[in-house]
């Protein structure tokens, strides 16, 4: 069937001793689908592609490969190939043996092996390199044949598992393009697990966000960032200032109760509250605006294509983006102004 | 003028000196090593090669002089032939049961977890902490009719009648397997210890079966470990004379054991030290093979 998912997770749990890692989590990938696991360390994010991959088995759930159920097979048995994040190169074996291994493991004939590890290394980009060892390859050149071995066995599914995070950033953009490039080209389906939300923004047909072994939100990436589910999702995805204020019919306050110049156009109802505005969406010296706070000018960063105003109001601290230099010094007090729509409110 | 002179060369000199500095620093830094090698290990191994050329007489432990007898008498002499195998083929059973058994154990140690660890190495560091001697006075309570051995096995009902392994080449064996074992966990644990885990998980996620990945991943990247861990079993075994002489039986004749025997039986000083001038350089030779099968794979690895 064409139709087919490439792989489904079906309530799928793990615990080690007590503590649940993996906690009735549900993922369709579609053939040709890239669904990055984003979360925080400890989210269960690793712990559910090492289910996938057959490196630890799951208590409950099952998983199946292109409809067919695979969670009782070991990791040799089962259609997937993973990129470590180490890279995990055989150091006694060449780059050229190190590409033909999965093929040499899978019965491939002798006489496709070579043509079929060639193209590989052209895919990414390191044909001439085939009789080097891994001691001699770059940091980056090492995960590029980490992805040339993973791919070139054709998998019913790839799993990434955080393989940027060891390389240094102009690195990491680079092949993070590449891989990109690559899913676009030959159209892979993949699992790639990341704490990087710019990773999973860039690559990924849909996120799902992680969070204690549960599955906060799958969603396109500008629906996660645009629509969040939640408070964790919304905070995690994207930068983002907290106001906590307590509102009462008339005024405001901070949470140590100060009385704080808040004016909301919209109020979300007396009670204690976590207002979230995104500091690229907040306007210095906007009186004018539906939503506004007076607050006091702390300091200044200067971040390249931004200037970030770090404010204080009473004890609240918040920062706003400003695309460059404005007249106020610290101690001057601002009107920060920003439209409804830009807000979030939680209880 | 005179001033001119020394502005020109002073840059020349200082450069020269430091050029100096450069050549000589390596020795000076291996000086203190290098002294300490020479006094205790090279001096003794001159005067024993200049013994092996002393002659012997009766009621004299040597005689100056310079003769090659003693190293013709090892061709002709059938006690020493037999001596050499023996040693040889004692020193390599031993050597390959110890590299196996420590093999398993430090893989053993290598993928447990990391709270089972240091229990392992608490046991493997037991044997290092005995004497050779006490070591050989507790297998002779274990091997011998009324030992151990013999109470565990009636005990169990494995057999009926008491028996004894005592001084017998079996015993020598387990002797000498039991004192070279922990020097070949910790040599060849260093070595799991250098491997990255994930490469048994890649090994396994590429199609490879548990045994195929040991033999392909595995297997060649403990190589060199498996060398020097037989390397060191091996060189204990044939120049230990104690365990042997203890626990085999008295036919069970090492060249340390003729060793011994020249030197305080017979008092023949140049005949004992050509005997282990020739055991020296025969386990230089097994040394340089060793290393010579596995410096290319080592040195690529870093």
């Amino acid at each position: 069937m064409a139709d087919m998912n490439a792989l489904e997770l079906d309530s799928v749990r793990r615990a080690y001793g007590g503590v649940v890692a993996v906690d009735n989590v549900s993922i369709d990938v579609k053939r040709g689908e890239f669904v990055t696991l984003l979360g925080p360390s400890g989210s269960g994010k690793t712990s559910t592609l090492r289910l996938i991959g057959g490196f630890e088995r799951p208590d409950a759930g099952a998983i199946r490969i292109n409809g067919i159920r695979i969670d009782h097979l070991p990791a040799y048995q089962r259609d997937t190939t993973t990129i470590f994040q180490s890279g995990a190169l055989f150091p006694h074996k060449t780059v050229a043996e190190n590409v033909a291994y999965g093929l040499r493991m899978r019965g491939v004939a002798k006489a496709d092996i070579a043509p079929r590890v060639k193209q590989a290394l052209e895919v990414v980009r390191l044909s001439g390199y085939e009789q080097r060892y891994p001691a001699q390859l770059s940091g980056g050149q090492k995960q590029r044949v980490a992805l040339a071995r993973a791919m070139v066995v054709r998998p019913a599914i790839l799993l990434f598992d955080e393989p940027l995070s060891a390389l240094d950033l102009s690195l990491r953009l680079q092949l993070r393009a590449e891989i990109k490039r690559l899913h676009e080209e030959i159209g892979f389906s993949a699992i790639y697990v990341t704490h990087d939300q710019g990773e999973a923004m860039a690559m990924s047909s849909r996120i799902a966000v992680m969070r204690g072994g549960r599955i906060e939100q799958i969603d396109r990436p500008e629906k996660v960032f645009g629509e969040p589910a939640n408070e964790f999702v919304y905070t995690f995805i994207g930068e983002s200032c907290c106001l906590k204020a307590r509102i009462v019919a008339g005024g405001a306050a901070d949470s140590d109760g100060e009385p704080i110049d808040l004016r909301l156009s919209n109020p979300p109802g007396d009670g204690a509250w976590r207002l979230y505005i995104r500091p690229s969406r907040m306007h210095l010296g906007r009186a004018d605006m539906p939503n506004g706070l007076k607050a006091r000018l702390d300091f200044t960063e200067f971040l390249g294509d931004v200037h970030r105003y770090h404010f204080k109001a009473a004890k609240l601290e918040l920062f706003v983006d400003h695309p460059g230099a404005v007249a106020h010094r610290p101690g001057d007090l601002v009107d920060i102004g920003w439209q409804t729509a830009d807000m979030i409110a939680y209880q | 003028m005179s001033i001119g002179t020394s502005e020109m060369s002073a840059p020349d000199a200082a450069r020269r000196k430091a050029g100096l500095r450069a050549r000589l620093a390596p020795w000076l830094l291996m000086a203190p090593a290098l002294l300490i090698a020479v006094a205790f290990f090279g001096l003794p191994i001159a005067f024993m090669a200049r013994m092996s050329f002393n002659e012997h007489i009766d009621q004299r432990f040597y005689v100056p002089g310079f003769t090659f007898d003693n190293y013709a008498a090892m061709l002709t002499d059938q006690t020493f032939r037999g001596a050499l195998f023996t040693t040889m083929r004692l020193a390599l059973i031993s050597s390959v049961v110890t590299v196996v058994i420590g093999y398993a154990f430090a893989m053993l140690v290598w993928l447990k977890p990391k709270r089972w660890r240091l229990a392992f190495i608490a046991l493997a560091l037991c044997p290092l902490l005995i004497s050779e001697i006490s070591i050989i006075f507790g297998w002779w309570m274990f091997f011998p009719k009324n030992g151990l051995l013999s109470y565990a096995l009636v005990s169990s009902g494995l057999i009926t009648d008491k028996i004894s392994l005592m001084y017998t080449e079996f015993a020598a064996f387990v002797g000498l397997t039991y004192v070279t074992l922990p020097f070949c966990f910790f040599i060849l644990l260093s070595i799991f210890d250098g491997i990255d885990k994930k490469v048994l998980e890649a090994s396994a996620d590429l199609g490879s079966a548990p045994l195929r990945t040991f033999y392909e991943v595995l297997l060649p990247l403990t190589k060199g470990g498996i060398a020097a861990a037989f390397a060191q079993s091996f060189i204990w075994a044939v120049g230990t004379y104690a365990t042997p002489s203890a626990l085999g039986p008295d036919t069970l004749w090492t060249i340390g054991y003729l060793i011994q025997e020249q030197m305080l039986g017979k008092h023949n000083w140049p005949r004992a030290a050509a005997f282990s001038i020739v055991l020296t350089i025969g386990v230089a030779l097994v040394m340089v093979i060793v290393r010579a099968l596995t410096s290319k794979r080592t040195a690529l690895n870093g």
